[in-house]
């Protein structure tokens, strides 16, 4: 994608369409290509009409014509062939046909909207994959990472409470789904559902969803997929622009406000952002969410060096993030557990405040990352980036020590990267890289408490290779990647003596995919993917209490000579008999795009072997009462699901969006359910696009009904009460279950308006606007409160660009 | 190429190796990792003790232990003692509440409780009318129940602060009791003990069932 952005920097094209529109089959659209750095008329462009058979060359003065077309959106190809190499000196970063996909809005007069989906990373070619615009993005800017990819099918997040959210892809999150923001992996405390990714939304440039495994090309960890964070692509001669936008929301009182800038010249770019949210304490239907807000600041910028066929960019950012759990989420006791899973609203309700008190998390990430391009040869380029993340996290829980973090790490990760991107070498295109990650955990003193999470020392070494060969419509994808992993762990026991540890993986991954264009209009991808991931190390080493429940690692607990479980000592890795969990994804994906039906079909199924999750195991006295434990096990798993997508042109106005997904997925060693999973939802989208309205240059009115169904795979129900009272006894060899039911299915309205006048966007968007009291399967906080209950959000953005540079 | 164009992108070489570290401080000689900082493990509790002294004589001392040698472990509490005590006597109840995983540092938790005496209640429950005073059956059920009070927390802004429990008065009844029960639970309540919050406001610290006879 960033290919094609680069491109676009070498080669801005206006469009300036002129409509007739008399009868259904009586459109026309009309335009100049010109040449974005001399402001000259581009000839002998061509042009083709998407999925129509409709070809057209620009005249010598840059300009086309269209006629008789049977609907005002259309999607026209721009293709660079027979366009003079000095002007495209650059088509080699594209392969051999460089094509732009333009979706040419009549009654946008200057806007172009460009997307690059169709141009896609090496070795995900033959995955399904969704890409979020910046346009969509800067609708929300106040939103985490997660709940910006939640309205992809088939994707949605896994939280606690209203801050925390971990995207969720086909059932799997955590680290099982790989996060790479601006070419690197985020390095980030990525362990248990209550640690999120600290990555600032509104700085995004846009965001990609691979919904298959793609190991092969990103590493280990991308076992369900990858979300893919582009920053800004540091365009050359792009005259000055500067983008503001605020956005105000009711539920919360929150504010957040972004800008950013930057300019293009001949050889040189650069870019500046950041963005301040505050959010109060939210609002369910009937009662405040008392310490719900957060606090988000975040900076960054970067640079681009070019010189004739050398590229360097730097990168920097920082996410600084004070993070409000619910209070009343806090449960140090069985008895407490059960008191606060059976009252109807949480136990702690106090009036609005801004205040973050504890339970809170403050972490400061900070990112900085060099790329260097070299084209070396026409067919060819080299690239090695660099990336240094600094990860400084402390978390407050509600305790006699209160003001002491209970939680407190530093995490430093370092990345190198080095690829081969070529073409035309034995007759097929690919890439060929070789990373080293390393990654640095330290706890730092004064918590009061003994380390939850080792301190750690992982280094990685790779090496992978991905080709793919085009004959004819057919393109065949083949991957393949080897990592070697060492780990050195240093923990302290409750008694504070120390333990040590070492343990190494290598691993194998591959992949094969293939694409086929079946005709102008229907295309269908399949994909088979590998992937593996070491067990994180809350798996291996969490010992006792955390919230509400005791836990315990894989490598904390075992079974005595006389069959009960003891928790006395640690068990060396290698002993223990505790293996990487190894993943196999088959993803296919059959697109059609007519007229006016677009449909997008995913069929996956997904075995993972040696799944590791958490489950109840036991009640046992403490001090403190009885407490629920936890223990962390691992088992082969069965994911099989079907995401559905149907947009369809209701008139010149109106288009229906339809979305379905559903997946379906089992512990198959046990044969019994797996907890936490999605449940099946449905959702259709109707929206009115205006032109010309009043002042304003487009209006878009939106509906968003949603409806999403009650789990009825989740695990069996067993009250705490009944264990704490012995009225239902459980052991290590009982079937898994949950503390209460699987809340109700639900439906949620969302309404949204958008405009355009000028220089200025904005938007209304209403959510929940019946403002209905439910809970969600995938939120933690399910045993303590409901969902947040109607919120009022108003959006304005400025966009200003100079007319030259 | 210019000077101007040299020396940036110098400036960027620089940035860019500085940003990323160019000394691999990732490749010690020596793989071992430095354990994380030793601290003084505050948040268990492993042994409760209860001390009854006569209120007429310091000598005649009655404890009772309740233990969790493991602290998180999956190991079950026990409750070492059963709480024995004459009939008509009066005395008074402290405790000694230890974090003892390192027997080499066992660390007074009952000190912290003290320190933060405003967030912390010591509430109780036992069979009815084993004590002539306080009588009834404790205040776990219903705070407002008579338990004796000797000390109030620190936060007192009117000269009236509200009960701890780390020292309280009891007067066993004349009437003999066996296997009756005695239950002690400590509630941690951070901005939320009030003089009507209850057992139930805040978490427990322990809860801990005795058996109680008065003999």
């Amino acid at each position: 994608m960033k290919q094609i952005f680069t491109l676009f920097c070498l080669l801005l094209i206006w469009l300036v369409p002129l409509v007739a529109q008399v009868d259904s089959c009586n459109f026309s659209i009309s335009g100049t290509v010109l040449d974005a750095k001399t402001k000259e008329p581009v000839p002998y462009a061509s042009i083709k009409l998407f999925g129509e058979e409709k070809f057209t060359t620009t005249n010598i003065k840059g300009e086309y014509t269209f006629k008789s077309l049977c609907t005002d959106d259309n999607t026209l190809i721009i293709s660079c062939i027979g366009y003079s190499e000095s002007i495209c000196n650059h088509h080699h970063e594209h392969g051999r046909s460089p094509h732009f996909y333009l979706t040419q809005k009549v009654h946008q007069i200057e806007s172009v909207l460009i997307e690059a989906e169709e141009i896609k990373e090496e070795g995900t070619q033959s995955i399904a994959q969704v890409t979020i615009s910046k346009e969509m993005l800067t609708q929300n800017p106040s939103q985490s990472l997660a709940a910006s990819v939640a309205s992809v099918d088939g994707v949605s997040f896994i939280s606690t409470g209203s801050n925390v959210q971990l995207p969720i892809i086909h059932g799997l999150y955590g680290n099982r789904v790989l996060i790479v923001n601006n070419g690197i992996k985020h390095g980030f405390q990525n362990w248990n559902r209550d640690h999120a990714p600290e990555i600032d939304v509104s700085s995004a440039n846009s965001i990609t969803v691979l919904k298959g495994a793609a190991g092969v090309r990103f590493g280990p960890e991308a076992l369900g997929g990858a979300i893919i964070i582009e920053s800004n692509p540091l365009y050359r001669r792009e005259p000055f622009y500067l983008n503001m936008g605020t956005s105000y929301e009711t539920n919360g009182q929150g504010l957040s406000s972004n800008l950013e800038l930057g300019q293009g010249f001949k050889n040189w770019s650069y870019f500046l952002n950041g963005n301040y949210t505050k959010i109060g304490d939210r609002q369910s239907a009937e009662y405040n969410l008392t310490n719900s807000g957060k606090e988000e600041k975040s900076f960054g910028f970067g640079t681009r060096y070019h010189l004739k066929n050398f590229d360097v960019k730097v990168y920097y950012s920082f996410v600084d993030q004070n993070l409000a759990l619910l209070r009343s989420s806090i449960a140090e006791s069985g008895n407490s557990f059960v008191r606060a899973i059976n009252s109807d609203e949480p136990i702690i309700i106090n009036p609005f405040s801004y205040e973050i008190n504890e339970p809170n998390q403050l972490t400061q990430h900070h990112f900085g990352k060099v790329e260097m391009n070299w084209w070396y040869s026409e067919k060819a380029k080299l690239t090695f980036r660099a990336g240094r993340q600094l990860n400084f996290r402390e978390e407050y829980d509600v305790r006699r020590n209160a003001d002491k973090p209970i939680i407190d790490l530093d995490l430093i990760t370092s990345d190198y990267q080095l690829e081969w991107k070529h073409s035309g070498w034995f007759k097929s295109d690919g890439l060929i890289g070789l990373q080293y990650f390393s990654q640095k955990n330290r706890n730092n003193p004064g918590t009061g408490t003994t380390a939850f999470i080792p301190n750690y020392d992982t280094k990685r070494l790779s090496a992978f290779l991905i080709e793919s060969k085009k004959i004819g419509t057919n393109t065949l994808e083949l991957g393949f990647r080897v990592d070697f992993e060492n780990n050195f762990i240093t923990g302290r026991e409750t008694s504070q003596a120390i333990f040590s540890d070492e343990y190494s993986f290598n691993n194998i991954t591959a992949s094969v995919g293939y694409v086929k264009e079946i005709s102008e209009t229907i295309s269908f991808r399949t994909n088979l993917g590998t992937a593996w991931r070491a067990p994180n190390m809350a798996e291996l080493y969490s010992f006792g209490q955390h919230g509400f429940k005791s836990s315990f690692g894989l490598l904390r607990y075992y079974t005595n000579n006389e069959g009960r479980l003891r928790t006395n000592r640690i068990i060396e890795f290698t002993d223990s008999g505790v293996e990487a969990e190894k993943g196999y994804k088959f993803i296919n994906e059959l697109k059609v795009n007519n007229d006016k039906n677009r449909h997008a079909i995913t069929l996956y199924s997904h075995y993972i072997e040696n799944y590791i999750f958490d489950r109840p195991l036991a009640v046992i006295g403490t001090i403190r009462g009885p407490m629920p434990v936890f223990i962390f096990d691992q088992a082969d798993a069965l994911f099989a699901g079907v995401d559905y997508n149907w947009e369809r042109q209701v008139s010149e106005q109106l288009l229906g969006t339809f979305g379905f997904s559903y997946l379906w997925s089992r512990n198959i060693a046990e044969n019994e359910p797996l907890i936490n999973q999605p449940s099946m939802q449905v959702n259709y989208e109707l929206s009115w696009n205006q032109p010309n309205f009043w002042k304003f240059e487009s209006s878009k009115l939106s509906l968003k009904p949603t409806y999403t169904f009650r789990q009825f795979q989740a695990p069996k129900t067993v009250s705490p009460e009944s264990l704490i009272n012995g009225s239902e006894t459980v052991t290590q060899e009982s079937e898994i279950f949950d503390f209460t039911d699987a809340p109700n299915g639900y439906f949620i309205l969302n309404l949204a308006w958008r405009f355009k006048w000028e220089n200025f966007g904005g938007s209304i968007t209403v959510e929940n606007f019946l403002n209905n009291s439910y809970r969600d399967y995938l939120n933690e906080m399910r045993y303590f409160a409901d969902e947040l209950g109607r919120n009022i959000r108003f959006t304005i953005n400025y966009q200003f660009k100079a007319k030259k540079s | 190429m210019n000077k101007f164009r040299k020396y940036s992108l110098l400036v960027i070489l620089i940035t860019a190796a500085s940003l990323t570290g160019c000394k691999d401080d990732d490749d010690d000689v020596t793989p071992a990792v430095t354990a994380p900082p030793m601290e003084n493990e505050e948040e268990v509790i492993t042994d409760v003790k209860l001390i009854f002294t006569n209120s007429a004589d310091a000598n005649d001392i009655v404890e009772a232990r309740a233990q969790d040698p493991d602290g998180e472990g999956v190991q079950e509490l026990a409750i070492l003692d059963t709480i024995k005590l004459d009939v008509s006597k009066t005395y008074v109840l402290t405790y000694e509440i230890l974090n003892a995983l390192d027997a080499n540092d066992v660390e007074n938790i009952g000190d912290e409780i003290k320190e933060e005496d405003d967030e912390h209640q010591i509430f109780y429950s036992f069979s009815n009318n084993a004590f002539a005073n306080p009588t009834g059956n404790g205040n776990i059920d219903n705070a407002a129940d008579a338990v004796n009070y000797n000390d109030e927390d620190s936060e007192a802004q009117d000269g009236s602060g509200n009960p701890v429990g780390l020292s309280t008065t009891w007067t066993t009844s004349a009437t003999q009791l066996n296997g009756g029960n005695f239950t002690v639970r400590l509630q941690h309540q951070p901005d939320v003990k009030t003089s009507s919050s209850g057992s139930n406001d805040g978490d427990t610290d322990f809860e801990l069932p005795f058996v109680l006879s008065i003999q």
